[in-house]
């Protein structure tokens, strides 16, 4: 059997509170605190849920397995979040990094899209993130994830510019052709960098149908799963990337889905020439000898999100390419003004998130956004959205 | 001959605030006090039992059982909304049916609910006191008023507050209201028009004989304080106005493409978009196509401190409406010395001579006029002025003045 790599996400936005055009100008009005302080209420539930059961679990199987080892992303926004809102999350956290058997991966602090509209701010936010994981966990990580695993030739030189070994992103048919996604690919640029592609079939099965009564394959056991996997050969990689909340919020307890976890790790690991596997090492040992790899040409830019596969879910409609332009505009004068909690917020409207909940292709993705959006449709995202973009033009008129 | 008799009014009416109060409700209000205060006496008819005291006429209210709120015996809404706007409102009815989706209903379905209303308020009147003139409010009443015209022999009066016309932004709306519309007005002894823009409507569209048509245009309650000009918000940067519901009739449209004109002039200019309706989507849509997402904001339906807020605010009022018959939130603006751009299709536009009057569609000019508002204060302060001496003329006690003269011209049989 093939060597397995997890990469589970760990990231939550800071939602805008209804923001009224009257309060303009007003500096007593924060854009993420709303009365019932809901951006709080909704991490401490998925923390109830999902972050502190699933990273007990991921514990006791490290101390259990030495074999098992997990990679994890976390963006500075969770972070943040996590320290103030639930800090038995960080707590776990750091447990998980003492192991060494954790590696954290890199990407932009706020989650963002900067790396398509300011390399600047791209860099900055690298940087950011760099700093926290190190201060936090005491790693320095080496292996870059972008927001959503976008990806793109290009993206792949504005990463390798920063001294990674590597990235992660998803195999997309169309480019990909009919070739394997276990194994390591290298971009297609001047400064190649070797890629992990997700397994998309395999990944999804645990953290979309899962729990789909209507799915063929549900309830879907350890040893059906083991079967699946089994078909690959042992130089082989299968990469599972998925959200962390996949545990527990996307998928319930009552699903079965942290008992599956520890049975497959388990189940897997009783098998001498099964292994798990980081980002960090095969990517390391790839990158010496980049230039072997088949090429994965992507000229446009990938995801791993929606049916489409690109960026659609961010930057489709107008309400969606307006508010992006409109906020990179204002880097300049932003950055000008040296006033670090204007900074901050302005940062923290980068996040993917707003960008997708004002999404309108309402195909089969329709349903996944209005799932995951706390605004009652992509007209009110847009709306506060836009109000409070008044209001970090007003405070620049300081 | 008993003139008497004229002061004796029997008024069909749909709605009356606080309930739905759009402008039909509150242009009731403010003429029938101004009546009762020109010792008109007045029986008010509502298709719905209004739950608050009214003293200065007698409430008749005429209404279906079946138009009941769920699980009650009341009827506190109308059965349906005229052309107010519906996100003020809580009933499940009024939210089903408001302006625009009423006109979608089916003709049969209308036509029904008029008609029963019609039959209801024929009823009521007939078991009432005498009364000597007849006076409905807009075509929900006109079967009715044409019913109880029939019956009695009593002179009609029909107000034309607002026509199909106006509501499809000049385009042909709906055949069965155009066709109320018409029948009331043709049976009616005098026509009372909002403003002479609906005057010339009503002869142009519906050929109406223009000495049938008698212009009253509207008051405005005076306000209990002085204006004052507040920075409330957006402090720092100019503030434009749009108020009004968000449909092809009020032109919204044009406010967005004026906005994206002026702020290549003025970058910091900040466009206020307060009010709700079927094109909100839409309008999203062109703003951000416009490339003006951070700079014209939508604040969703404002009344009461809200809409104060805006209005003490506002650097300049724009209403580019398609067909306005009035437009009572100019006046309001006006009253508030905010410098008022204002559609030369629209009634306000004539009460308020020193306002800037603008066809609709010339989106340069109204860009013009905004940049010259604000780049310079005596431009500002010289309509503000102005309009202060406009909306002097602009009461409720002169609009009764002239609805009393329409009485008595109709009971005497005077073209």
């Amino acid at each position: 059997m093939a060597s397995v790599c997890l990469y589970f996400q760990l990231h939550q936005p800071y939602r805008l509170r209804d923001y009224s055009v009257f309060d303009v100008g007003d500096h007593q009005s924060a854009y993420f605190k709303d009365t019932t302080d809901s951006n709080k209420l909704i991490f401490q539930k998925v923390a109830h849920k999902s972050y502190v059961p699933m990273l007990k679990l991921l514990l006791q199987l490290l101390r259990k397995h030495p074999e098992f080892r997990i990679s994890l992303s976390a963006s500075g926004v969770f972070l943040e979040q996590a320290k103030e809102y639930a800090p038995e999350v960080l707590k776990l956290l750091r447990q998980l990094a003492k192991t060494h058997r954790v590696e954290f991966l890199a990407e932009t602090y706020y989650h963002s899209l900067s790396v398509l509209y300011s390399p600047e701010e791209f860099k900055q936010q690298v940087a950011q993130h760099q700093q926290l994981i190190k201060t936090l966990f005491d790693q320095t990580p080496i292996v870059f994830r972008n927001t959503e695993l976008i990806y793109s030739n290009d993206i792949a030189t504005e990463v390798s510019e920063l001294g990674y070994v590597g990235m992660l992103t998803e195999a997309v048919d169309r480019y990909l052709g009919d070739r394997k996604r276990t194994q390591v690919y290298r971009s297609h640029n001047q400064t190649p960098l070797p890629l992990l592609l997700k397994h998309a079939q395999l990944s999804d099965d645990i953290a979309f149908r899962f729990s789909d009564r209507n799915w063929h394959w549900f309830p879907l056991g350890v040893d059906r799963y083991l079967d699946w996997l089994s078909v690959y050969s042992e130089n082989e990689l299968i990469n599972l990337f998925m959200d962390f909340e996949t545990f527990g919020e996307h998928q319930w307890a009552d699903t079965g889905i942290f008992e599956f976890f520890a049975t497959f790790v388990e189940r897997f690991l009783e098998k001498d020439w099964n292994h798990f596997v980081t980002p960090g090492a095969v990517l390391t040992s790839a990158s010496k000898k980049v230039a072997k790899l088949p090429v994965y040409d992507v000229p446009e830019p990938i995801s791993w999100a929606d049916v489409d596969r690109d960026l659609t879910a961010w930057v489709d409609n107008p309400l969606q390419k307006d508010t992006l332009l409109q906020l990179y505009k204002l880097e300049s004068a932003i950055k000008a003004k040296k006033d670090v909690q204007l900074l901050a917020d302005w940062r923290r409207l980068q996040t993917s998130d707003h960008f997708y909940y004002m999404c309108t292709k309402w195909a089969a993705d329709g349903d996944v956004h209005a799932y995951f959006s706390p605004y009652e449709d992509p007209y009110e995202a847009y709306r506060r959205y836009s109000i409070v973009l008044a209001d970090i033009k007003e405070r620049l008129l300081e | 001959m008993n003139h008497q008799n004229a002061q004796n009014v029997f008024m069909i009416g749909w709605e009356y605030p606080p309930h739905n109060s759009g402008g039909l409700g509150v242009a009731c209000a403010g003429l029938t006090t101004a009546l009762s205060q020109k010792k008109s006496n007045i029986t008010f008819t509502l298709p719905y039992q209004h739950n608050k005291t009214v003293n200065h006429m007698q409430l008749l209210a005429c209404h279906d059982p079946a138009w009941s709120e769920p699980g009650t015996t009341q009827t506190l809404q109308p059965p349906f909304l005229a052309y107010s706007h519906t996100s003020a409102q809580s009933s499940s009815i009024t939210e089903e049916l408001d302006g625009f989706k009423l006109r979608a209903l089916p003709h049969s379905e209308l036509e029904r609910k008029v008609n029963e209303y019609a039959i209801r308020v024929t009823a009521g009147a007939l078991a009432g006191k005498d009364f000597g003139v007849i006076h409905a409010h807009d075509w929900m009443a006109f079967p009715a008023g044409m019913q109880l015209k029939q019956k009695t022999g009593k002179p009609l009066v029909t107000h034309v507050h607002s026509t199909e016309y106006d509501r499809a932004a000049l385009s042909t709306g709906s055949h069965f209201i155009t066709n109320t519309e018409f029948e009331g007005m043709q049976m009616a002894d005098k026509v009372i028009a909002v403003s002479y823009y609906t005057k010339r409507l009503l002869i142009d569209r519906y050929g109406i004989d223009s000495h049938k048509v008698e212009v009253v245009y509207n008051g405005v309650d005076p306000l209990s304080s002085n204006p004052e000009r507040t920075r409330s918000f957006a402090s720092k940067r100019p503030v434009i106005a749009f108020m009004g519901r968000l449909t092809l009739q009020k032109g919204v449209e044009y406010f967005i493409a004026v906005a994206r004109r002026v702020l290549e002039q003025i970058p910091d200019a900040l466009f206020v978009v307060a009010g709700s309706g079927d094109m909100y989507h839409e309008l999203l849509f062109k703003t951000a196509e416009a490339g003006v997402s951070a700079s014209v904001l939508f604040s969703g339906f404002v009344r009461d401190t809200q809409k104060e807020k805006l209005l003490s605010r506002a650097d300049v009022f724009l209403m580019p409406s398609v067909s306005e018959p009035f437009g009572l939130v100019a006046v309001e603006a006006a009253q508030r010395n905010i410098p008022v751009i204002v559609s030369t299709n629209a009634g306000a536009s004539e009460v308020l001579p020193h306002s800037i009057a603008v066809d609709f569609w010339d989106v340069h000019k109204m860009a013009d006029a905004v940049v010259s508002i604000l780049s310079d204060e005596t431009v500002a302060s010289g309509i503000t002025t102005g309009q202060q001496a406009d909306i002097a003329k602009v009461t409720w006690d002169n609009a009764a003045t002239r609805v009393q003269e329409v009485y008595r011209k109709a009971f005497i049989g005077a073209p």
